[in-house]
This record gives structure tokens, sequence and C-alpha cells, in this order.
């Protein structure tokens, strides 16, 4: 086992203790199984999942206001087209080329599918399709910075 | 009191975005169009009603486990958004060949 694998199965034993204290409510005749079952999420977890790169987790919470408020405008933004009479819409798509390893991409179309006016839908080679609904509204600078942010929440290989 | 106003404030924004969500579905004119109007609105309803019951729980406990329940819902809404946008992308371009 290396030291990655060590840290990366660490925190998320502490993530799974943490939802299982939550769902049995903290009962003490619960604590027996929950240790079994936490043991059991991190081995299955590594095997489906190795880590690559080690979270920042300070970067992702950092990141949670921001999101949270993007998929406030985007909600709002949706609700508003949907419920006008006029129903402004001007669907188009855009290539957006990402520099993200496979996972952050993903990451970041699930992502971008929450954010005012983009929806992503696949990649073709290397690039993300994104869909737009409004092909005037300027977004270019927004997915950008999503990307940097979600960049900046995974350290270089070899680093952790 | 104020809780209970509270709730009935938040859960009735909620239910504004279901339905904005759910007419955005019915009006938009393509299947990518709509999936805006479903990731997008819905979870902003859900995200308000679990902030309306979170008001009337008594345990934190049962307030994380609304949180969990939201946060699960966004990651699936998240991907499978993407899965939907893909294979309808892929069906049309399998249409356009046959035309």
């Amino acid at each position: 086992m290396t030291g990655r694998r060590i840290r990366a199965g660490a925190h998320r034993a502490v993530l799974f203790a943490a939802l299982w204290l939550a769902l049995s409510g903290a009962e003490p005749a619960g604590l027996v199984p929950g240790a079994v079952l936490v043991a059991g999420s991190v081995w299955l977890s590594l095997r489906l999942m190795p880590p690559r790169r080690p979270l920042r987790l300070w970067r992702l919470v950092a990141h949670l206001p921001w999101f949270l408020g993007n998929s406030v405008l985007g909600g709002v933004d949706v609700a508003r087209r949907a419920l006008a009479p006029s129903m402004p819409l001007r669907p188009g798509w855009r290539r957006v080329q990402v520099a993200l390893p496979p996972g952050g991409r993903v990451a970041l179309g699930g992502e971008l599918s929450l954010m005012p006016g983009t929806l992503a839908a696949g990649t073709q080679g290397g690039a993300l399709l994104v869909h737009l609904l409004d092909t005037d509204a300027p977004l270019d600078r927004a997915i950008a910075h999503e990307e940097r942010a979600l960049a900046a929440m995974t350290e270089r290989a070899g680093n952790g | 009191m104020i809780a209970d106003w509270l709730t009935l404030a938040f859960g009735a924004v909620g239910l504004v975005f279901f339905v904005a969500g759910t007419v955005g579905m019915i009006r938009f004119p393509d299947t990518f169009s709509r999936l805006h109007a479903l990731t997008k609105a819905d979870n902003l309803g859900l995200g308000f009603i679990a902030l309306a019951v979170a008001l009337q729980m008594e345990s934190l406990a049962d307030i994380v486990k609304l949180a969990v329940i939201w946060a699960l819902a966004l990651l699936a809404a998240g991907t499978v958004a993407q899965l939907v946008a893909r294979a309808a992308l892929r069906a049309e371009g399998s249409e356009d060949r046959d035309a």
C-alpha cells in the first residue's frame, strides 16, 4: 500500500463513518455493524475508484458557495424562460477544450449542467460538448472559471 | 412559529420551481433544452423543499440526512442529464444518416 492509498482510504473512512452516524442517528447498537460496513465500503471504493489525484478538501469547500449561488441562478434563469409567455430561448452548441483529466471532465460536465444556461452532453475528442440555452449569453468566462476551480481541487500527481 | 412560516414559504418556493421545471419540459422545443429545465429547476425545487423540511427536524442527524438526499439527487441529476444528452445526440445523428 502506498501512502497515497492510505491517505485516500482514511479520507473515505471519515466520510463513510460520518454518513453512517447520520443515517443511524448515532445509535450505540449500530456502531459495530457500522464499523464493519465502513471498512467494507472503503475497501470496495478503493477497488472501484482507485485514488489518482488526492482532492484538496478545503478547495472543494471554498468552491461550495459559488456553486450553490450559481445553481440558484441557473434554476431561476431556466424557470423564468419556461414561465415567460414569449419563452426566450436561443439554443445552440459550443465545443469547449478542456485540459482536465477524464474524471475532472465528468465533474465539470455535471457541474455545468446545474449552472445557468449550460448543459454538458459528453466529450468529443477531448473537448466537452456543451449545450447552451441562450447562445447570446456570455458564458465562456463562467466555464473557464469552473474549469480552473476544479483543476485547483486536485493536486498534481506525485505531489501528495 | 417562525419556523413553521418559513417552512411554508420555502416549501411554496420549492413548488414554484418544480412547476417551472415541468412547464419547461412541456414547452421547450427539444430534448436538450428540456434537460436544462429538468435538472436546474427541479434541483432548486428539491433544495428549497429540503430546507423547508429541515426546519421541522429535531436532531442534527435528520438534517444531515436531508442534506445527503439533496446532494445525491444533485449528483444523480448532473450525471443523468449528461447521459441523456449524449444518448439524444447519438439518436439524432443516426436519424440524420437515415434521412
